[in-house]
């Protein structure tokens, strides 16, 4: 990239003129002449073009004229360029002479081109590389390669005949981490939560807003808690919440439950980690959503496996990774777990964890909205009373209601009646709350599969005896 | 400011949308949408509607109540930031109620506290650009604006700035506003909103209001405020802005900053009247150093400084004549006072073999580069290898065998150099050079008198040496003793505007049988003395010297530094220009264009004025056949302009890539100095890379204007990286005299003082220009323009003008006798605390070390000790320690 011209053909004798003999001399020189600033070590991802194109950052963050009129300032840079970066299109197209660049290249390269694996880089022009069949070769460099990109490990272009690198072709990001994106947002807004305010509150000052008032916490001189853990009984809301959150935010989601960090090889479970934190980075501003955390951020003891071992590696860098020396910029991290007690102190500290949010068992106003969001689809009889459930003394997580809903609904299905009356409810209830599990053994399939399914059809289902499974 | 755009408003009405679509009859809806709602809020909600009824009601007395109620229940709420607040969003619906009724009620107290009620209401619910909020904040009755909270005051102020600007337009009054707005900002004022407040009173121009609200606890962070955001106003509102913070300083006395704003200001009348209101001797000798710094020339007279010894002293400090000491106390503690030879620069044994071997390059021009190098290196230290070396008895004089190891013009640069070496010390200076004055050879004495102007350079001194000694030479016969002595006394005079040399000068420019160079050199040593001071004369003397010249002289590149010399005395004077800009319109067509360019680029330069960039990038825009000369001064120009400000500067460095992509090659010339320029003893790394590109750049004056780039960036930082891509690059161009020699030229300036010393013409957290600085750097950038003819070809020496801009990049604390005093002192990255609320530190990544100590581009220092009081907030330079008598050792 950085050398001028690739060499031409004709070779002159030394000292001659220097116009155009730049290319000459580097032909004949072993050695070239500017190395780059590095030789096949990792480099971050940001730097390259585009850390160039990158626009100047905009102190303060507060909405103040100071900021606006540095905005403006940036603006009339960017329109300048465009201005004459049009004109000079238009004067004296590029785009031909880009064409006619591209086809030499693309000569150059030949076809097709075999892929193939760098091993090691020797120097700016040689390599070792190796194709998936046969042994490793030494071969040269192109020089319209970008070799700031080329690191050891990465996939390569290879010409067919003399196999020089002629391209290389840019890694992806691990595929298990691409999957954990949530590309459509889910459907459960903060609206379909019954209470937990106070929870909704926190979770919104300590993930949401920092990514989208940053400057709130500026005014304030303080700076925004990193990640929170939702912690609480089984069925109170904590990834109901996490949905919420990922339907209401337009910063990338992604999700991941413990027990995926848990991987089949040694290192690949860190690996993930770092892949995991790495995507997040670089489509940040992003939100980690790790539910059941106790996976794999249970306390730390003597380990008698390898799995063991493992397990703790993955969260050691899991812990790196929340607080350690590399900064994440708008990379924020919820963490759900049913277990909070049995999590490593290091993983809870400030500054990973800055907020606990508990989820407790619903009160009787929680419990009062859980029933009218659940049952606001259902078609109910004019003699149900729904105090009577939500004044109860027992004790209901909201899964537990949703359960009671959907036992009443099926009991109302299952004599064919089109409302579901308070009796129902009072059945639903005892079944759900006495954990009746012996009846439930024979649960139909089809129920189950119309429970899964609303749209299908009735008739699917109609064939069943009623007796089966009255009795 | 609308109401809050947040999602917590949002979930609030997606609350209700979902409630309602299950609901089938309107009836049940009702019901629902109440039984959403958890008690309390319900409770609140029919409180809140009995209020809205009650209101209306005939009597006075419940009316009363009703408000008083509903006032309470709306301040007492709280609420998170993000949501609004329950009653608001419950009152929601009555509102047009509410209004309606309002019309219709008779005027009394009880109208006044409904429209305060509404105004409240309004921050919510009325509609964008009604401005209602305010209309009934107007009619209201006028109490505690505050009581309402942050969000009320915010948009008021938000809808006071629209009003103001439809009152300017309908020409109505604005005096109920101007009240209302007294009380905004007192508010904000008081609760550490200052840049709010700020904001206000510049929507409705009226900034002069602020003075009475600052407060010693609010005015620095006021000031910080205003002085940033001066960088990007339109003028003249940045003027404005610049003395309101100017006023705010004096009155509480912070007079350092005050002098800072009026140098910035370049205000004398403001310079004057800190003198006259300060009577601390102390802090006035504080105040001489930074106008030293500053490098300007101040005749300090009885009202500044009543007592007599008091102002020699000052004066003293003025004329920068401890600079030296202080320079070589610093050399003397950071230990590197051991004289370097090019040799030790170069360090050619971490190259190959075949580097060294490579002698193929013409001896003296070998020479003339190292000693260009030595002078660089070993500026200001007063001792070398080449040219100080104590005479061996036998040789007579080693330092003459290095002289005459150089050939004819190669002499002058020799000689001069021993000026650059003992740089700022004028008494043994002069004494070292003055054995070469009785030399034979015209070179030699060329280059002793510009030593002279080298060693007086930003020193001044009563008994004007450098005048006396260089004037007889100036109308001499032999035209490269003239160049000498021009040049000489352009540097040592700069920004004096000394009527003797003008004179002198005058005659020469308008005397038609004077050489070319040697009026090329006047112009630019007058441009250089009248620097930036649009003096009507001197623009004459120029312009007809410009315009007597004969068709083929204007070809010459010389000739282009003649436009220049017109272009510094308006340096950085923006409108002033506008006339002489006329006149260069006349101009023959050669030169016009490049005048006009040299002109419009130096009265702009250093204001960041976005529409000027625009101009000169339109310049660049054209092609031409033939490459024209006018757009390299275009080039450096958008540079020059958009130095100005750290956004501007960037953007600037993005342009110039874009410059670099579609200009012709006469444009691809300039941009390395441009980047060069822009980054002077800066090197960030992107520049850096840039410039490492095209210093492999096929078109070799690109190569070379790169690699002398790659020194200025790196200049006095002694930065590894360069110096690693410089080395490489002589061996990569060991065949080239040419690029040899810049590359050589690179070295030198890289390590500059040995890494004391720095170009950058800002000071004082890049607040101020130096003009003269920035006028030495332009010159010698000008002329790398053309760089086979000027820089490689017989003008080697305008490289000295570089010694303009030289200043010891240190922090040298001194205590009340100004005797260095090492204090510990914190070194950190400068952070921008602009608008930050609370105590924000001022540097990052800090490391403590004693004083004196280096400040690289971008540091800034801060003291670690609570021992001492500086007398300055701006820890650069010399600063005065005072005893902190408040201090207790803790043990």
């Amino acid at each position: 990239m950085g050398q001028g011209t690739p060499g031409g053909l004709n070779r002159q004798g030394p000292g001659g003129d220097r116009k155009g003999d730049g290319a000459d001399k580097k032909d004949k020189k072993f050695e070239p002449a500017a190395p780059p600033a590095r030789v096949g070590r990792k480099q971050r991802k940001q730097k390259g073009p585009e850390a160039a194109a990158r626009l100047p950052t905009v102190t303060p963050l507060s909405k103040c004229k100071l900021r606006l009129l540095k905005l403006e300032r940036i603006k009339d840079y960017l329109l300048m360029e465009e201005e004459f970066v049009t004109n000079q299109e238009r004067l004296k197209p590029q785009e031909e002479k880009a064409e006619e660049d591209r086809s030499k290249v693309d000569d150059l390269r030949g076809s097709p081109m075999s892929v193939g694996n760098l091993e090691e880089l020797i120097d700016e022009n040689h390599a070792i590389v190796s194709s998936s069949v046969g042994p490793e070769y030494y071969v040269g460099i192109l020089s319209f390669v970008d070799k700031d990109q080329l690191e050891p490990g990465c996939a390569i272009l290879m010409h067919n005949k003399v196999l020089s690198v002629v391209g290389l072709l840019q890694d992806e990001v691990d595929p298990m981490v691409s999957v954990m994106k949530v590309e459509k947002a889910p459907l459960e807004s903060y609206a379909d939560i019954g209470g937990l305010d106070a929870q909704i509150q926190e979770i919104k000052e300590a993930v949401e807003l920092p990514l989208t008032h940053p400057e709130l916490y500026e005014d304030i001189g303080i700076k925004p808690p990193k990640g929170v853990i939702l912690y609480g009984e089984p069925g109170t809301g904590k990834t109901l919440l996490a949905k919420a959150v990922a339907n209401s935010t337009s910063a990338t989601f992604l999700r991941v439950v413990g027990s995926e960090l848990i991987q089949k090889y040694l290192g690949d479970g860190p690996k993930l980690v770092r892949e995991l934190f790495r995507v997040a980075d670089d489509l940040s501003p992003s939100i980690v959503f790790i539910d059941e955390i106790d996976a794999v951020g249970t306390k730390r003891y003597d380990a008698h496996s390898g799995g063991e071992r493992e397990i703790q590696r993955t969260m050691l860098e899991l812990l790196n990774q929340l607080d350690g020396f590399d900064s994440r910029g708008d990379v924020k991290v919820i963490l759900a777990t049913n277990r909070i007690e049995s999590l490593d102190p290091a993983l809870l500290r400030p500054g990973r964890i800055d907020r606990k949010i508990e989820f407790p068992l619903p009160d009787i106003k929680t419990r009062r909205r859980i029933f009218q969001i659940h049952t606001s689809r259902m078609t109910l009889a004019d003699d149900v009373n729904l105090e009577e459930f939500v004044m109860t003394k027992d004790e209901f997580s909201g899964a537990d209601i949703k359960a009671i809903c959907t036992e009443a609904g099926l009991l109302a299905l299952r004599e064919r009646r089109m409302k579901v009356t308070h009796t129902d409810f009072k059945k639903a209830k005892e079944k759900v709350y006495m954990q009746v599990s012996s009846r439930f053994g024979f649960f139909p399939f089809q129920i189950l599969l119309w429970y899964c399914y609303p749209g299908c059809s009735f008739s699917f289902i109609s064939p069943i005896p009623k007796k089966d499974y009255l009795t | 400011m609308a109401p809050d755009p947040n999602s917590a408003s949002g979930s609030g009405t997606k609350d209700e949308a979902s409630v309602k679509v299950p609901a089938k009859d309107p009836k049940k809806k009702d019901d629902k949408k109440d039984e959403d709602l958890s008690e309390e809020d319900l409770a609140l909600k029919q409180q809140l509607e009995l209020y809205v009824e009650r209101v209306q009601d005939p009597d006075p007395g419940l009316q009363k109540v009703a408000l008083e109620s509903m006032r309470t229940e709306i301040r007492t709420s709280t609420s998170s930031m993000t949501s609004v607040p329950k009653p608001l969003k419950f009152l929601r619906p009555h509102y047009g109620t509410l209004k309606a009724y309002y019309e219709t009620m008779p005027d009394s107290d009880l109208k006044k506290y409904m429209a305060d009620i509404l105004s409240v209401l309004a921050l919510t619910m009325s509609a964008e650009g009604e401005r209602e909020s305010l209309k009934y904040r107007l009619l209201g009755s006028e109490g505690d604006i505050g009581s309402w909270g942050h969000e009320y005051v915010r948009n008021l102020a938000g809808e006071i700035a629209q009003e103001y600007a439809k009152r300017q337009t309908d020409e109505a009054s604005i005096d109920d506003l101007m009240e209302l707005v007294q009380e905004i900002v007192a508010f904000h004022m008081k609760h550490n909103a200052e840049p709010e407040a700020v904001d206000l009173l510049m929507e409705v121009e009226d900034l002069d209001l602020l003075v009475e609200h600052v407060d010693a606890t609010n005015f620095k962070r006021t000031c910080l405020y205003l002085t940033s955001a001066a960088k990007y106003l339109p003028g003249p509102d940045d003027m404005l802005v610049l003395d309101i913070a100017y006023m705010i300083y004096l009155k509480f006395e912070e007079f350092p900053n005050a002098l800072q704003i009026a140098l910035f200001l370049d205000n004398m009348q403001y310079v004057k009247q800190i003198f006259t209101s300060c009577d601390d001797l102390l802090r006035k000798k504080q105040f001489c150093y930074i106008l030293a710094r500053h490098g300007i020339t101040l005749e300090l007279d009885d009202d500044m400084v009543p007592d007599d010894d008091d102002r020699y002293a000052l004066q003293d400090i003025v004329n920068n004549v401890k600079l030296s000491e202080g320079y070589l106390t610093l050399a003397r503690d950071i230990e590197v006072m051991e004289p370097k030879s090019p040799e030790d620069i170069y360090k050619a044994h971490l190259l190959d073999g075949r580097a060294s071997a490579g002698a193929s390059v013409d001896s003296a021009r070998q020479n003339l580069a190292a000693t260009f190098v030595n002078a660089f290196v070993n500026a200001g230290f007063g001792q070398d290898k080449l040219m100080t070396v104590p005479s061996d008895a036998s040789s007579g004089g080693s330092s003459g065998n290095w002289l005459f190891k150089n050939k004819e013009h190669g002499k002058m640069s020799a000689a001069a150099s021993l000026g650059m070496i003992l740089l700022w010390d004028v008494d043994s200076g002069l004494a070292q050079i003055d054995k070469y004055f009785h030399s034979t050879d015209n070179h030699v004495i060329a280059g002793a008198l510009l030593g002279v102007g080298i060693v007086n350079c930003g020193i001044r001194n009563d008994c004007d040496p450098a005048l006396a000694l260089l004037s007889e030479y100036v109308g001499r016969e032999d035209a490269c003793i003239r160049i000498g002595a021009i040049m000489g006394l352009g540097i040592s005079y700069a920004g004096t505007q000394n009527d003797q040399i003008r004179h002198k000068l005058s005659t020469i420019l308008n005397d038609a049988k004077s050489p070319l160079d040697v009026i090329a050199f006047s112009a630019i040593s007058l441009g250089l003395i009248y620097v930036g001071s649009c003096n009507e004369e001197v623009a004459q003397a120029i312009i007809f010297a410009l315009m007597d010249r004969s068709e083929s002289e204007l070809g010459e590149p010389l000739t282009r530094l003649i436009p220049l010399g017109l272009g510094l005395l308006y340096l950085g004077k923006q409108e002033s220009v506008e006339a002489t800009a006329e006149v260069s319109k006349t101009f023959n067509e050669k030169i016009r264009k490049y005048c006009d360019m040299t002109l419009l680029s130096c009265a702009y330069a250093g204001t960041g004025n976005v529409l000027k960039v625009q101009n000169l990038l339109g310049h660049c825009a054209q092609h031409h056949e033939k490459g024209e000369a006018y757009q390299g001064p275009a080039v450096l120009g958008i540079a020059m302009v958009a130095m100005a400000e750290e956004l501007g500067l960037e953007m600037a460095i993005r342009s110039l890539e874009h410059l670099l992509q579609y200009g012709e090659q006469n444009i691809r010339r300039a941009v390395p100095l441009a980047l060069g320029l822009l980054c002077i003893s800066n090197p960030k790394v992107n520049v850096m890379d840039t410039l490492s590109r095209l210093s492999h750049d096929t078109d070799s004056e690109v190569a070379m204007a790169a690699v002398i780039s790659l020194g200025l960036i790196g200049s006095g930082t002694n930065n590894a990286r360069i110096a690693g891509m410089l080395r490489n690059l002589s061996s990569y161009y060991y065949k080239d005299a040419n690029l040899l020699f810049c590359v050589r030229i690179a070295q030198g300036l890289v390590h500059m003082g040995k890494g004391l010393l720095t170009l950058n013409p800002y000071h004082s957290d890049r607040f101020l220009l130096s003009p003269t600085a920035l006028a030495g750097i332009v010159t010698t950038l000008f002329a790398c323009l053309d760089m086979k003819a000027v820089i490689v070809g017989k003008y080697h020496y305008v490289l000295y003008f570089l010694v303009l801009a030289m200043q010891p990049r240190m922090l040298l604390t001194v205590d009340e006798n100004l005797k260095p005093l090492s204090v510990p002192v914190r070194v950190g990255q400068a952070v921008d605390v602009v608008g930050q609320a609370g105590r924000p530190k001022t540097i990052t990544g800090f490391q403590t070390h004693s004083t004196p100590v280096l400040l690289a581009a971008g540091d800034r220092a801060e003291l670690a000790t609570e021992k001492y009081i500086p007398l300055s907030p701006i820890l650069e330079g010399f600063v005065i320690l005072k005893e902190n008598s408040d201090y207790r050792e803790d043990h």
